[in-house]
């Protein structure tokens, strides 16, 4: 359930685009048979944790008392009374160990788990509901203006809104300096890993609590919001903190606006947050929250099971789902947002050329197969690579079968189009991750097109090398895994011209090296009657079919494990940050 | 003439094989060992006989389901069988067990006694490079190589063998040393035999009882070492059974599928184990202060 966030991986694939594997894969790797543990152990404390203060020694995982509010220099909190006996919620993250804290290029989910709990944005996604927008650090969602022809959004911040207070500056209010210091961090590709996502926007202050974003070219609420909610570049960081620290230090010790405060993270170990009680929706119900680095879904589960953690990252499976719900005291939490699953075939070398060649390989494809291998209701199989299961333009079975484009398992007419496309032994060489959510999808697609008498062999490497390769073309056929949060994003990303791998002129994720929908998709993203829209997106993912640019199989949901003493303070439908989302109204009873 | 022969006590020639196969068979373990390592060759070389399923046919609605007729380990991830990939795994672990002994053990004996027979420069030069290989416990040389030349069953084999030549390298030396200084050699050297000959016909056969007993014992720890880096997924690639990955992905269903992971573990157990026993045995039959 973890890493497999393709998003933004860019950087961290590009990071290790060198060799066959990271010098952190390779430690990782080698932790995992634990017999080289001093070894790395050693190593890592040579390299030190840089710059992090492991001052204070690690509270004890037991029941918590121990960390109460920490005070502030110079601050008196205003919120609710802290009690001395909040109890400290434990959180199992999946992952081996940190990436970067920095909220502008944190992108997979154990560091977006980790920043969602430290920062705020203007406005954010209802805890629980990604589907509703809510105000945060604004005091209400503004409605845009037309001035001068360009379209501006007036923000109105909330008053007595304190920072953390730093290890180099104290607690000071947020206000309208910070959010355009920090936009304008976001917006710039030096500083922000989602600097696209702002071009052709402008930011300013107009006082101490007003802000003007102006954007050259309008944008519908539903696409323009997202960059200003709590999600990628749209968290708020502190000028003092930033400016005081440089854009390293910031990487391992945040400085937010959020419930909980960072105290001090111990690599490969755990991250210890506590709460700030001069939060500005009140003192958190918890005393804190222990992050704990647990890369084997064995030991999380162990962990869960015995009471050591709270809250562990679970593993996408039903029968996992199953299992924990039928033990006492736990429960399994199944939420959005849910990832599509789909195939691409690249089309610019033979003979995936053939768009028979390609259907022939789809036809090949058991989605029923492919879902048994995680379960419902963990999974669902999508008939559209932008699926109606998740979003508006996407196509149902229904309607994909009416379009003749659903694909159903038929592995006759997989080997009759072969032989209309006159290819004999065909036979691809992929790579895939080690991760169990791709490799299961290349292993079973393996034997299902080994029925057809198709040969694909598969080489197994590290998640970011996989990545990397990917980006550089090397894969025949691409498993991809991904949420987008609407077909714009999809299409764009995946299936403009733009996007190809290696050669388009913004090289993106376009595995399939398709290019015959450009125009479609740029109408629809200029439409304005969302009819229209969703019609023109339904068009496109017809024809993404027809072509058999990409086959798509499936979405998984989220899965996480928790004690049933955790109440997370909110329904727990949909979630941007892939957890379950712990704030300040999140509690343990009993 | 004839008289004095026949008062002779009878002194009963033994050979030096014959001796060995004697001491050889009076071990117990050894004999246990042997006709484990028979059976698991027997497996690996019959496979297809004996596995009752293809052990790449997948079946993913029957994925993960317990022992069954037909099915008595029990189905893995894809709803393979598992008794035949176990089967099946024989085959990479013994062949990565083997070949890459077989490699290293080559290299490293020609490292070894070169570096003896010729000392010098190229004797310092050798064996420097072998105390720093040795200075790696063996699993993390074989995961730097596996790392750098990537996974796959040739590359693995490389990646052990590499591993596993400065072991030998270090036990050809010794001996070669001291060799090459005996009068056979003299002798043979005085006849005009030239060093490759010198080396190959009268200092390796001098020296192979030992390497035989390491081949042995180290091709136990090759096969460990194969299973612990297909484990980690740097070695055999899908979908070739290995037991080390078939003990990877048990391991996430270890509570609710024991078997899936239990089972390999098993083999991989017994198969060690086994060729442990056949190397103590060939040591102790070799060392002439064992015998008694």
């Amino acid at each position: 359930m973890n890493q497999q966030r393709d998003r933004e991986m860019h950087e961290l694939a590009a990071a290790v685009a060198g060799g066959q594997i990271s010098r952190r894969a390779l430690l990782r790797r080698a932790a995992m048979i634990g017999l080289s543990a001093p070894v790395i152990g050693g190593l890592l404390a040579a390299c030190g944790g840089g710059g992090n203060e492991e001052t204070e020694p690690t509270s004890p995982a037991g029941e918590g008392n121990g960390s109460t509010a920490t005070t502030e220099p110079g601050e008196t909190p205003s919120g609710g009374a802290p009690s001395g006996d909040r109890p400290v919620l434990r959180f199992a993250l999946d992952a081996a160990d940190l990436g970067t804290l920095d909220p502008h290029y944190a992108s997979s989910t154990p560091d977006r788990t980790v920043v969602d709990m430290i920062f705020n944005a203007l406005v954010r996604y209802k805890p629980g509901d990604s589907s509703q927008f809510e105000p945060d650090l604004a005091t209400e969602i503004p409605e845009p203006e037309i001035v001068d022809g360009k379209q501006v959004w007036t923000f109105t911040l909330r008053q007595g809104v304190m920072w953390h207070p730093g290890p180099q500056t104290e607690s000071y209010e947020l206000t309208a300096d910070d959010v355009v210091f920090s936009l304008q961090k976001s917006a710039n590709s030096d500083t922000s890993a989602y600097a696209a996502e702002y071009t052709g926007m402008t930011f300013e202050k107009v006082d101490d609590y007003t802000v003007r974003i102006t954007l050259d070219t309008p944008l519908s609420p539903l696409l323009f919001l997202p960059k200003v909610a709590n999600y990628s570049g749209g968290f708020i960081m502190s000028q003092r903190a930033v400016e005081a620290m440089g854009p390293d230090a910031i990487k391992t010790h945040p400085v937010g606006t959020g419930p909980f405060m960072f105290q001090n993270y111990t690599p490969q170990n755990t991250i210890e947050l506590v709460a700030w009680d001069n939060y500005f929706r009140g003192a958190p119900k918890l005393a804190g929250v222990t992050l704990r680095f647990m890369p084997d879904p064995s030991s999380r589960e162990l962990a869960l099971q015995s009471g050591e953690m709270d809250v562990v990252d679970g593993i996408s499976e039903a029968r996992w789902v199953d299992k924990i719900n039928a033990i006492d005291g736990l429960t399994a939490d199944v939420f959005g947002v849910g990832e599509v699953t789909f195939v691409n075939f690249d089309m610019s070398r033979e003979p995936l050329s053939d768009v028979r060649v390609r259907q022939a390989l789809a036809y090949a494809m058991n989605r029923e197969e492919h879902l048994a291998l995680f379960g419902e209701p963990v999974a669902q199989s999508v008939y559209s690579v932008a699926p109606a299961e998740l979003m508006a333009g996407g196509l149902t079975r229904e309607e994909a079968e009416q379009a003749g484009v659903a694909y159903d398992y038929d592995p006759d007419r997989a080997q009759q189009l072969l032989a209309e496309a006159g290819v004999q032994n065909l036979t691809f060489e992929v790579v895939t991750s080690e991760l169990d959510s791709y490799r299961k999808h290349y292993e079973a697609l393996q034997a299902q097109l080994a029925k057809i008498g198709v040969t694909l062999t598969v080489n197994v490497v590290d998640h970011p090398t996989f990545h990397s390769l990917i980006r550089e073309n090397v894969n025949p056929i691409v498993i991809y895994i991904a949420f987008r949060p609407n077909p714009d994003a999809y299409f764009s990303q995946f299936f403009h011209s733009d996007a190809i791998v290696v050669t388009g002129p913004k090289p993106n994720t376009n595995f399939s090296h398709y290019d015959k929908v450009d125009d479609l998709i740029e109408e629809a993203r200029a439409e304005t009657d969302p009819d229209r829209q969703v019609e023109l997106w339904k068009e496109i993912n017809t024809r993404i079919l027809q072509d058999m640019a990409a086959m798509p199989l499936l979405y998984i949901n989220q899965v996480y494990g928790r004690s049933k003493r955790v109440d997370y303070g909110h329904e727990l439908k949909s979630s941007l940050a892939l957890y379950p989302q712990i704030t300040e109204l999140t509690t343990i009873t009993g | 003439m004839a008289q004095a022969e026949a008062t002779l006590p009878s002194v009963r020639y033994v050979s030096q094989r014959r001796r060995l196969w004697r001491t050889f068979t009076q071990n117990r373990a050894a004999l246990v060992g042997l006709a484990m390592v028979a059976i698991i060759v027997f497996v690996a070389v019959a496979a297809p006989l004996l596995a009752p399923h293809d052990p790449l046919e997948q079946s993913v609605v029957n994925r993960l389901t317990p022992p069954s007729e037909g099915y008595p380990l029990g189905r893995d991830d894809y709803g393979r069988d598992i008794l035949s990939r176990i089967i099946y795994g024989a085959r990479a672990a013994l062949l990565v067990g083997i070949v890459s002994v077989a490699f290293g053990g080559l290299l490293g004996t020609a490292m070894g006694t070169v570096a003896g027979f010729r000392g010098g420069r190229v004797e310092t030069t050798i064996m420097r490079v072998v105390d720093v290989m040795l200075a790696f416990p063996d699993l993390i040389t074989g995961l730097l190589v596996a790392a750098v030349l990537g996974g796959g069953m040739t590359n693995l084999i490389l990646a052990i063998g590499l591993t596993i030549a400065p072991r030998f390298a270090r036990v050809a030396h010794g001996p070669t040393l001291s060799l090459k200084n005996k009068d056979f050699v003299e002798a043979a050297r005085a006849l005009g035999a030239r060093d490759g000959r010198l080396l190959l016909v009268h200092i390796v056969p001098n020296v192979a009882g030992e390497l035989l007993v390491l081949a042995s014992l180290w091709t136990a720890s090759a096969i460990r070492l194969e299973a612990s880096l297909s484990f980690i997924g740097l070695g055999v690639q899908p979908p070739t059974p290995s037991w080390g990955q078939m003990i990877r992905d048990g391991t996430i269903h270890l509570t609710d599928v024991p078997l899936f992971s239990l089972a390999p573990g098993i083999a991989l157990l017994l198969t060690v184990l086994a060729f442990n026993l056949l190397g103590d045995g060939l040591r102790d039959a070799l060392d002439p202060k064992a015998q008694a």
